[in-house]
Protein backbone atom coordinates (compact mmCIF):
# COMPACT_ATOMS: atom_id res chain seq x y z
CA UNK A 1 0.00 0.00 0.00
CA UNK A 2 1.35 3.42 -0.91
CA UNK A 3 2.30 5.45 2.14
CA UNK A 4 0.50 8.80 2.37
CA UNK A 5 2.59 11.82 1.59
CA UNK A 6 4.39 13.20 4.64
CA UNK A 7 3.06 16.70 4.11
CA UNK A 8 -0.44 15.34 3.68
CA UNK A 9 -0.16 13.50 6.99
CA UNK A 10 1.30 16.55 8.74
CA UNK A 11 -1.36 18.78 7.22
CA UNK A 12 -4.09 16.55 8.61
CA UNK A 13 -2.39 16.57 12.00
CA UNK A 14 -1.64 20.29 12.20
CA UNK A 15 -4.85 21.56 10.60
CA UNK A 16 -5.64 24.75 8.73
CA UNK A 17 -3.65 27.87 9.52
CA UNK A 18 -6.45 30.26 8.62
CA UNK A 19 -9.14 31.31 11.13
CA UNK A 20 -11.99 28.83 11.07
CA UNK A 21 -15.49 28.43 12.41
CA UNK A 22 -16.45 25.49 14.63
CA UNK A 23 -18.62 22.51 13.70
CA UNK A 24 -21.85 24.01 15.01
CA UNK A 25 -21.51 27.21 13.03
CA UNK A 26 -20.40 25.24 9.99
CA UNK A 27 -23.66 23.30 10.15
CA UNK A 28 -25.64 26.50 10.61
CA UNK A 29 -24.08 28.09 7.52
CA UNK A 30 -23.66 25.07 5.27
CA UNK A 31 -26.89 25.40 3.28
CA UNK A 32 -26.18 29.02 2.43
CA UNK A 33 -22.54 28.25 1.59
CA UNK A 34 -23.52 25.51 -0.84
CA UNK A 35 -26.10 27.66 -2.59
CA UNK A 36 -23.54 30.48 -2.94
CA UNK A 37 -21.06 28.01 -4.42
CA UNK A 38 -23.59 26.59 -6.86
CA UNK A 39 -24.60 30.11 -7.87
CA UNK A 40 -20.98 30.83 -8.77
CA UNK A 41 -20.60 33.44 -6.06
CA UNK A 42 -17.59 33.89 -3.77
CA UNK A 43 -18.83 31.79 -0.87
CA UNK A 44 -15.50 32.05 0.97
CA UNK A 45 -15.63 35.84 0.96
CA UNK A 46 -19.25 35.93 2.10
CA UNK A 47 -18.81 33.28 4.82
CA UNK A 48 -15.21 33.53 6.00
CA UNK A 49 -13.82 30.73 8.10
CA UNK A 50 -15.98 28.00 6.66
CA UNK A 51 -13.60 26.81 3.95
CA UNK A 52 -10.79 26.47 6.50
CA UNK A 53 -13.07 24.43 8.74
CA UNK A 54 -13.98 22.12 5.88
CA UNK A 55 -10.27 21.54 5.32
CA UNK A 56 -9.72 20.73 8.99
CA UNK A 57 -12.83 18.67 9.75
CA UNK A 58 -13.37 15.50 7.69
CA UNK A 59 -16.92 14.95 8.94
CA UNK A 60 -18.14 18.44 8.03
CA UNK A 61 -16.26 18.18 4.73
CA UNK A 62 -18.08 14.97 3.85
CA UNK A 63 -21.43 16.52 4.66
CA UNK A 64 -20.57 19.58 2.57
CA UNK A 65 -19.71 17.32 -0.36
CA UNK A 66 -22.97 15.43 0.03
CA UNK A 67 -25.13 18.54 0.26
CA UNK A 68 -23.41 20.09 -2.72
CA UNK A 69 -23.85 16.89 -4.73
CA UNK A 70 -27.51 16.53 -3.76
CA UNK A 71 -28.52 20.13 -4.42
CA UNK A 72 -26.27 20.45 -7.45
CA UNK A 73 -27.76 17.29 -8.90
CA UNK A 74 -31.28 18.64 -8.48
CA UNK A 75 -30.36 21.91 -10.14
CA UNK A 76 -28.86 20.02 -13.07
CA UNK A 77 -32.18 18.25 -13.75
CA UNK B 1 -6.94 35.07 22.08
CA UNK B 2 -6.25 34.77 18.38
CA UNK B 3 -8.57 35.01 15.42
CA UNK B 4 -9.11 31.25 15.34
CA UNK B 5 -10.42 31.23 18.87
CA UNK B 6 -12.75 34.12 18.17
CA UNK B 7 -14.21 32.35 15.17
CA UNK B 8 -14.58 29.11 17.06
CA UNK B 9 -16.75 30.87 19.62
CA UNK B 10 -20.46 31.06 18.77
CA UNK B 11 -20.87 33.90 16.30
CA UNK B 12 -22.99 36.61 17.84
CA UNK B 13 -21.60 39.55 15.94
CA UNK B 14 -23.23 38.75 12.62
CA UNK B 15 -26.45 40.69 12.85
CA UNK B 16 -28.09 39.02 9.88
CA UNK B 17 -27.94 35.59 11.47
CA UNK B 18 -30.60 36.27 14.05
CA UNK B 19 -33.07 37.95 11.74
CA UNK B 20 -36.25 36.08 11.06
CA UNK B 21 -36.85 36.45 7.34
CA UNK B 22 -39.81 38.45 6.27
CA UNK B 23 -42.22 36.46 4.10
CA UNK B 24 -41.26 38.57 1.11
CA UNK B 25 -37.61 37.50 1.50
CA UNK B 26 -38.48 33.85 0.91
CA UNK B 27 -38.86 32.13 -2.42
CA UNK B 28 -42.35 30.80 -3.20
CA UNK B 29 -41.51 27.19 -2.50
CA UNK B 30 -39.94 27.93 0.89
CA UNK B 31 -42.93 30.09 1.80
CA UNK B 32 -45.29 27.24 0.93
CA UNK B 33 -43.33 24.81 3.10
CA UNK B 34 -43.39 27.13 6.09
CA UNK B 35 -47.07 27.91 5.68
CA UNK B 36 -47.94 24.22 5.51
CA UNK B 37 -45.80 23.30 8.51
CA UNK B 38 -47.23 26.15 10.56
CA UNK B 39 -50.83 25.36 9.64
CA UNK B 40 -53.09 22.98 11.52
CA UNK B 41 -55.05 19.84 10.81
CA UNK B 42 -54.91 18.00 7.51
CA UNK B 43 -52.77 20.60 5.72
CA UNK B 44 -50.06 20.29 8.34
CA UNK B 45 -50.23 16.50 8.35
CA UNK B 46 -49.86 16.38 4.58
CA UNK B 47 -46.97 18.84 4.63
CA UNK B 48 -45.19 16.88 7.35
CA UNK B 49 -45.61 13.72 5.29
CA UNK B 50 -44.19 15.44 2.20
CA UNK B 51 -41.28 16.69 4.30
CA UNK B 52 -40.64 13.21 5.63
CA UNK B 53 -40.47 11.84 2.09
CA UNK B 54 -38.07 14.62 1.10
CA UNK B 55 -35.83 13.83 4.07
CA UNK B 56 -35.98 10.13 3.30
CA UNK B 57 -34.80 10.82 -0.23
CA UNK B 58 -31.85 12.84 1.12
CA UNK B 59 -31.00 10.15 3.68
CA UNK B 60 -31.06 7.47 0.97
CA UNK B 61 -28.81 9.68 -1.15
CA UNK B 62 -26.25 9.73 1.67
CA UNK B 63 -26.58 6.00 2.28
CA UNK B 64 -25.97 5.33 -1.41
CA UNK B 65 -22.85 7.52 -1.40
CA UNK B 66 -21.42 5.65 1.58
CA UNK B 67 -22.50 2.17 0.59
CA UNK B 68 -19.05 1.16 -0.73
CA UNK B 69 -17.60 1.78 2.74
CA UNK B 70 -20.13 -0.58 4.33
CA UNK B 71 -19.93 -3.77 2.27
CA UNK B 72 -21.03 -5.92 5.21
CA UNK B 73 -24.44 -4.24 5.44
CA UNK B 74 -27.33 -5.56 3.39
CA UNK B 75 -29.67 -3.35 1.42
CA UNK B 76 -32.55 -3.62 3.88
CA UNK B 77 -30.23 -2.70 6.77
CA UNK B 78 -29.07 0.36 4.88
CA UNK B 79 -32.62 1.37 4.11
CA UNK B 80 -33.54 0.95 7.78
CA UNK B 81 -30.75 3.40 8.59
CA UNK B 82 -32.09 5.81 5.97
CA UNK B 83 -35.59 5.61 7.49
CA UNK B 84 -34.22 6.13 10.98
CA UNK B 85 -32.16 9.11 9.81
CA UNK B 86 -35.16 10.63 8.04
CA UNK B 87 -37.29 10.26 11.15
CA UNK B 88 -34.68 11.88 13.38
CA UNK B 89 -34.11 14.64 10.84
CA UNK B 90 -37.85 15.32 10.69
CA UNK B 91 -37.93 15.82 14.46
CA UNK B 92 -34.91 18.14 14.28
CA UNK B 93 -36.42 20.22 11.49
CA UNK B 94 -39.79 20.60 13.21
CA UNK B 95 -38.13 21.59 16.49
CA UNK B 96 -35.83 24.08 14.76
CA UNK B 97 -38.30 25.50 12.27
CA UNK B 98 -37.94 29.00 13.70
CA UNK B 99 -34.18 28.80 13.09
CA UNK B 100 -34.75 28.82 9.33
CA UNK B 101 -33.58 32.25 8.30
CA UNK B 102 -34.39 32.07 4.63
CA UNK B 103 -30.73 32.38 3.67
CA UNK B 104 -31.11 29.34 1.45
CA UNK B 105 -34.05 27.51 -0.02
CA UNK B 106 -36.03 25.58 2.58
CA UNK B 107 -35.29 22.28 0.88
CA UNK B 108 -31.52 22.91 1.00
CA UNK B 109 -31.84 23.80 4.67
CA UNK B 110 -33.69 20.59 5.56
CA UNK B 111 -31.48 18.36 3.42
CA UNK B 112 -28.50 19.04 5.65
CA UNK B 113 -30.36 17.60 8.65
CA UNK B 114 -31.05 14.34 6.82
CA UNK B 115 -27.51 14.10 5.46
CA UNK B 116 -26.07 14.72 8.92
CA UNK B 117 -28.28 12.14 10.60
CA UNK B 118 -27.52 9.52 7.96
CA UNK B 119 -23.79 10.24 7.94
CA UNK B 120 -23.49 10.06 11.72
CA UNK B 121 -25.43 6.79 11.90
CA UNK B 122 -23.34 5.24 9.14
CA UNK B 123 -20.05 6.32 10.70
CA UNK B 124 -21.10 4.83 14.02
CA UNK B 125 -22.27 1.66 12.30
CA UNK B 126 -18.95 1.31 10.49
CA UNK B 127 -17.10 1.51 13.81
CA UNK B 128 -19.54 -0.63 15.79
CA UNK B 129 -17.61 -3.12 17.87
CA UNK B 130 -14.23 -1.66 16.93
CA UNK B 131 -11.78 -0.34 19.46
CA UNK B 132 -11.22 3.41 19.24
CA UNK B 133 -7.44 3.92 19.34
CA UNK B 134 -6.42 6.90 21.44
CA UNK B 135 -2.66 6.36 21.24
CA UNK B 136 -0.46 6.67 18.16
CA UNK B 137 -0.51 3.47 16.16
CA UNK B 138 0.49 4.78 12.76
CA UNK B 139 3.76 6.64 13.23
CA UNK B 140 4.80 4.92 10.01
CA UNK B 141 2.78 7.57 8.20
CA UNK B 142 5.37 10.06 9.31
CA UNK B 143 8.48 8.20 8.34
CA UNK B 144 10.73 10.31 6.21
CA UNK B 145 12.67 9.02 3.29
CA UNK B 146 13.34 9.09 -0.42
CA UNK B 147 14.14 12.78 -0.63
CA UNK B 148 17.92 12.74 -0.29
CA UNK B 149 20.06 12.65 2.87
CA UNK B 150 19.75 16.34 3.78
CA UNK B 151 16.00 16.45 3.25
CA UNK B 152 15.59 13.15 5.05
CA UNK B 153 17.51 14.44 8.05
CA UNK B 154 15.39 17.59 8.15
CA UNK B 155 12.17 15.59 7.93
CA UNK B 156 13.41 13.34 10.71
CA UNK B 157 13.98 16.37 12.94
CA UNK B 158 10.52 17.68 12.09
CA UNK B 159 8.87 14.34 12.91
CA UNK B 160 10.77 14.14 16.20
CA UNK B 161 9.57 17.65 17.04
CA UNK B 162 5.98 16.66 16.20
CA UNK B 163 6.24 13.66 18.53
CA UNK B 164 7.72 15.82 21.30
CA UNK B 165 5.00 18.44 20.77
CA UNK B 166 2.24 15.85 20.97
CA UNK B 167 3.76 14.48 24.19
CA UNK B 168 3.47 17.95 25.74
CA UNK B 169 -0.26 18.31 25.12
CA UNK B 170 -2.76 17.63 27.87
CA UNK B 171 -3.96 14.02 28.01
CA UNK B 172 -7.37 14.96 26.60
CA UNK B 173 -5.88 17.07 23.80
CA UNK B 174 -3.45 14.28 22.94
CA UNK B 175 -6.13 11.60 22.84
CA UNK B 176 -8.45 13.72 20.69
CA UNK B 177 -5.69 14.80 18.30
CA UNK B 178 -4.28 11.31 17.93
CA UNK B 179 -7.66 9.62 17.49
CA UNK B 180 -9.03 12.13 14.98
CA UNK B 181 -6.02 13.37 13.05
CA UNK B 182 -3.65 10.42 13.28
CA UNK B 183 -5.76 7.31 13.63
CA UNK B 184 -8.68 8.44 11.47
CA UNK B 185 -11.44 7.88 14.03
CA UNK B 186 -14.62 9.70 12.89
CA UNK B 187 -15.41 12.60 15.20
CA UNK B 188 -18.96 11.38 15.85
CA UNK B 189 -17.65 7.97 16.90
CA UNK B 190 -15.16 9.55 19.28
CA UNK B 191 -17.84 11.89 20.64
CA UNK B 192 -20.03 8.90 21.47
CA UNK B 193 -17.19 6.99 23.16
CA UNK B 194 -16.06 10.02 25.18
CA UNK B 195 -19.66 11.15 25.89
CA UNK B 196 -18.91 14.48 24.26
CA UNK B 197 -20.12 16.37 21.18
CA UNK B 198 -18.69 17.01 17.75
CA UNK B 199 -18.42 20.72 18.48
CA UNK B 200 -16.64 20.24 21.80
CA UNK B 201 -14.20 17.71 20.36
CA UNK B 202 -13.39 19.91 17.38
CA UNK B 203 -12.65 22.80 19.74
CA UNK B 204 -10.24 20.52 21.61
CA UNK B 205 -8.70 19.42 18.30
CA UNK B 206 -8.32 23.04 17.24
CA UNK B 207 -6.61 23.96 20.52
CA UNK B 208 -4.33 20.93 20.29
CA UNK B 209 -3.34 21.77 16.72
CA UNK B 210 -2.63 25.36 17.67
CA UNK B 211 -0.49 24.26 20.65
CA UNK B 212 1.39 21.82 18.45
CA UNK B 213 2.03 24.45 15.76
CA UNK B 214 3.28 26.83 18.46
CA UNK B 215 5.61 24.14 19.76
CA UNK B 216 6.99 23.52 16.28
CA UNK B 217 7.54 27.26 15.87
CA UNK B 218 9.47 27.31 19.15
CA UNK B 219 11.70 24.58 17.69
CA UNK B 220 12.37 26.69 14.63
CA UNK B 221 9.93 25.08 12.19
CA UNK B 222 7.75 27.22 9.97
CA UNK B 223 4.41 26.39 8.33
CA UNK B 224 6.24 26.18 5.02
CA UNK B 225 8.00 23.11 6.40
CA UNK B 226 4.81 21.07 6.46
CA UNK B 227 2.52 22.76 3.95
Amino acid sequence: MRRPDLKQSLGRLLGPLEPEVGCDECFALLDRYVELELAGRDADAELPGLRAHLEGCPACREEHESLRALVGGEQAL
Amino acid sequence: MDACTVLLEPVKARPNLSLVPSPSALDDDSRDWLRGLRSEGLEREETVERLHLLLLRAARFEVARRRPTLPHLRGNELDDIAHEAAGDALMSVLVRLDDFRGESRFTTWVYKFALLEAAVKLRKRAWQGREVPLEPETWGLFESGGAGPAREAFQGELIDAVRDGIAQLTLHQRQVLVALALNGVPIDVLAERLESTRGALYKTLHDARRALRAYLASRGFEPEDWI
